[in-house]
């Protein structure tokens, strides 16, 4: 009960002063993110990263916060209509909505999805809201060395999930808490790995980072595949409601997409794909007739669109109450909250009361304005969807620029920027993964932090972390996991991971 | 040698190389505790050696060849327009100003899709937005010339 009285102040926030205007310009950005090409939600909530410098640390997260689920709807459009998923978690849907919208139905994969999403992203806040406090308040008691191991588990779970490019997740983990090493040292104020450069003594520029590494490098793959596009024409839409009889299962779908994306969403760095995958495949399982599968059913479009924004929704439990992100994504919402002064953790809940429930009444809020967006006006949307690229690359390019200056008013962050932008383009090329890069540079502080406070209280010997209950079991999860990856990767049976991560 | 990931190895394990130098120069453990190089020796330690297994591995089955990597023609000539148009704006920006850079980065990309005319045109509505947006509307600060534009 205490949660919904907090939960009430905070739509008391979200509705006050600009904050609403700001909910509607993240998710209008954000469904822009998902169905135009050339950008996914990561490079999108960056490119809107600089311009939140001048608001409140609520209204800045509130928009960001729309842009990274409002681009989970976004996304669903293109894949229905021209089989393009807008970003790497609608790539599933592609396989029944695309089927749907050729035998005429392409409202009808839209509206279930639109109906799911909301559904999804409703449960998942009805879980961060009953279940984020009383994580926040377990996690209090956490000391700096089950913080450590608990950061161990987050990102060993994100390296582990690379299957065959388990060393190359390794490398890039590696590679991103080196970055993080640069600057002042946090704990001890000596000046690292700067090479003498005066602009990198606060270290590198955490949005210069993200929009190099996932913007910049997105946009140099679209400018490569398809900036002479011809965009496709996309088939009209109409009937947005399922049939009577399609009700039933696509209910159910949709429940069991709510659970099973809320379930993944609470585990530190897993990312929305594999909750689209495994709602697909248990949809599949439970069908009577399998064989529907691929060429239409209604169930592939309702539990795969509700199981990912159900796990945009989830994930931000671990960030709220934790700290920790669980996607390249939500780590750039991590990014907002150190640039605005806030300090993620257990504590954020206490401390800042008004500013957490703020934004969780937001996306209530927002998720409304998005159902309202897929359904009476998915016929505008779909016209969207055939902007060429060649006119949106020169704008996205001279946004970047700006808003990458504008944080320091400093040329070097802009070099920067191109710098991370050719490493991230040619990273793709390789399928290097890149969401170990941006999730250790924003954790690396943190886990340097924890480490030394704990081997501080444990006169430098590691074995300490294995003497403390919690401590020993997070580390013992996280070696497993990285066996068992290992194990696996080997063998080559391993999950490919999504380009993003 | 035309195996990409041989050269991404050697890259990670340089870097490495450079980062495990600089950070056994610092303080490994000190009096009270753990020193700033304690973390950083570990970390490009192992990433030295896993950028060693990864080349290894690149020798035995990675069939990644620099032709795979490396577009073509006028796929080739898109991206080096954003990434040189970019790297313009970066060196010319301090001393021709925010418009005048602005104007001519957007017309190298607008000019990959439009006429010249169309381009020149788009590229000044574009700076002339972005301009008063940033400048005015949300009080940015542009790098901009001696003039203020």
């Amino acid at each position: 009960m205490e949660a919904l009285g907090y939960l009430l102040q905070g739509l008391d926030t979200a509705v006050s002063g600009w904050n609403l205007l700001y909910a509607l310009i993240g998710v209008t950005f954000g469904m822009l993110v998902g169905v135009l090409p050339g950008l996914g939600p990561t490079a999108g909530t960056a490119l809107l990263l600089p311009l939140t410098f001048g608001m409140s640390p609520v209204a800045a997260v509130i928009m960001l916060a729309g842009i990274y689920y409002g681009a989970m709807y976004g996304g669903t459009i293109t894949s229905v209509l021209i089989n393009t998923p807008g970003e790497s978690a609608s790539l599933i849907t592609c396989l029944d909505g695309y089927p749907m919208a050729r035998q005429g139905r392409a409202g009808t994969a839209l509206g279930v999805a639109a109906i799911g999403s909301f559904i999804g992203g409703m449960f998942a806040l009805g879980l961060l809201i009953f279940v984020g406090p009383l994580v926040a308040q377990q996690a209090l008691k956490l000391g700096p060395p089950e913080y450590f191991a608990l950061v161990v588990v987050g990102l060993s779970l994100l390296v582990g999930l690379m299957g065959k490019s388990l060393v190359r997740g390794l490398i890039g983990a590696l590679f991103g808490l080196t970055l993080a090493f640069i600057g002042i040292d946090s704990v001890t104020g000596t000046m690292r790995f700067t090479f003498g450069q005066t602009d990198l003594e606060d270290g590198l520029e955490f949005v210069s980072l993200a929009m190099g590494l996932f913007g910049l490098s997105e946009i140099f793959m679209t400018a490569e595949e398809n900036l002479h596009a011809q965009a496709t024409k996309p088939p009209k839409i109409q009937n947005m409601l399922p049939r009577r009889d399609e009700w039933g299962p696509a209910l159910k779908s949709i429940l069991r997409g709510s659970a099973l994306g809320s379930l993944i969403g609470l585990v530190p760095g897993t990312n929305s794909v594999i909750p689209t995958i495994l709602s697909y495949s248990i949809e599949k399982k439970v069908a009577k007739d399998p064989s529907r599968f691929g060429k239409g059913a209604i169930e592939g479009v309702a539990g795969p669109e509700t199981a990912n924004n159900a796990y945009a929704g989830a994930a931000l439990i671990p960030l709220f109450t934790l700290g920790i992100p669980s996607s390249p994504s939500v780590a750039i919402l991590l990014g907002a909250f150190i640039m605005h002064g806030l300090t993620p953790g257990p504590t954020l809940m206490q401390k800042n009361p008004e500013f957490v429930w703020g934004v969780i009444a937001s996306m209530f809020i927002g998720n409304l304005i998005l159902l309202v967006m897929n359904l009476p006006l998915a016929n505008v949307w779909a016209q969207i969807t055939r902007i060429p690229f060649r006119i949106l690359l020169p704008n996205i390019l001279i946004i970047m620029a700006v808003g990458s200056y504008s944080i320091n008013n400093r040329l070097f962050d802009v070099g920067m920027m191109l710098a991370f932008g050719i490493l991230g383009y040619f990273m793709k090329k390789v399928q290097f993964p890149l969401g170990p890069v941006l999730l250790t540079y924003v954790l690396g502080k943190i886990l340097e932090t924890s480490l030394m406070k704990s081997l501080t209280i444990f006169n430098g010997s590691f074995m300490g972390f294995f003497q403390r209950p919690i401590s020993a079991t997070l580390l013992v999860i996280a070696i497993s996991i990285i066996a068992v990856s290992l194990y696996f990767g080997a063998k080559d049976k391993g999950i490919e991971g999504d380009s993003e991560m | 040698m035309k195996n990409v990931e041989v050269y991404i190895s050697l890259f990670f394990i340089l870097f490495g190389g450079v980062i495990f130098k600089m950070a056994s120069g610092l303080q490994y453990y000190g009096e009270y505790g753990p020193g700033p190089g304690l973390l950083p020796v570990w970390t490009s330690g192992i990433m030295i050696v896993l950028s060693a297994i990864n080349l290894v591995a690149a020798f035995k089955k990675s069939n990644t060849q620099f032709s795979d990597l490396l577009p073509t023609g006028t796929s080739l000539a898109n991206v080096l327009s954003c990434v040189g148009s970019f790297a313009f704006y970066i060196i010319a920006v301090p001393y021709a100003g925010f418009v005048t850079t602005s104007t001519i980065m957007l017309f190298i990309l607008f000019s990959r899709g439009y006429s010249w005319k169309t381009s020149m045109m788009f590229s000044a509505i574009v700076t002339g937005i972005v301009f008063f947006v940033f400048s005015f509307v949300l009080g940015i600060p542009l790098p901009v010339n001696e003039f203020g534009w």
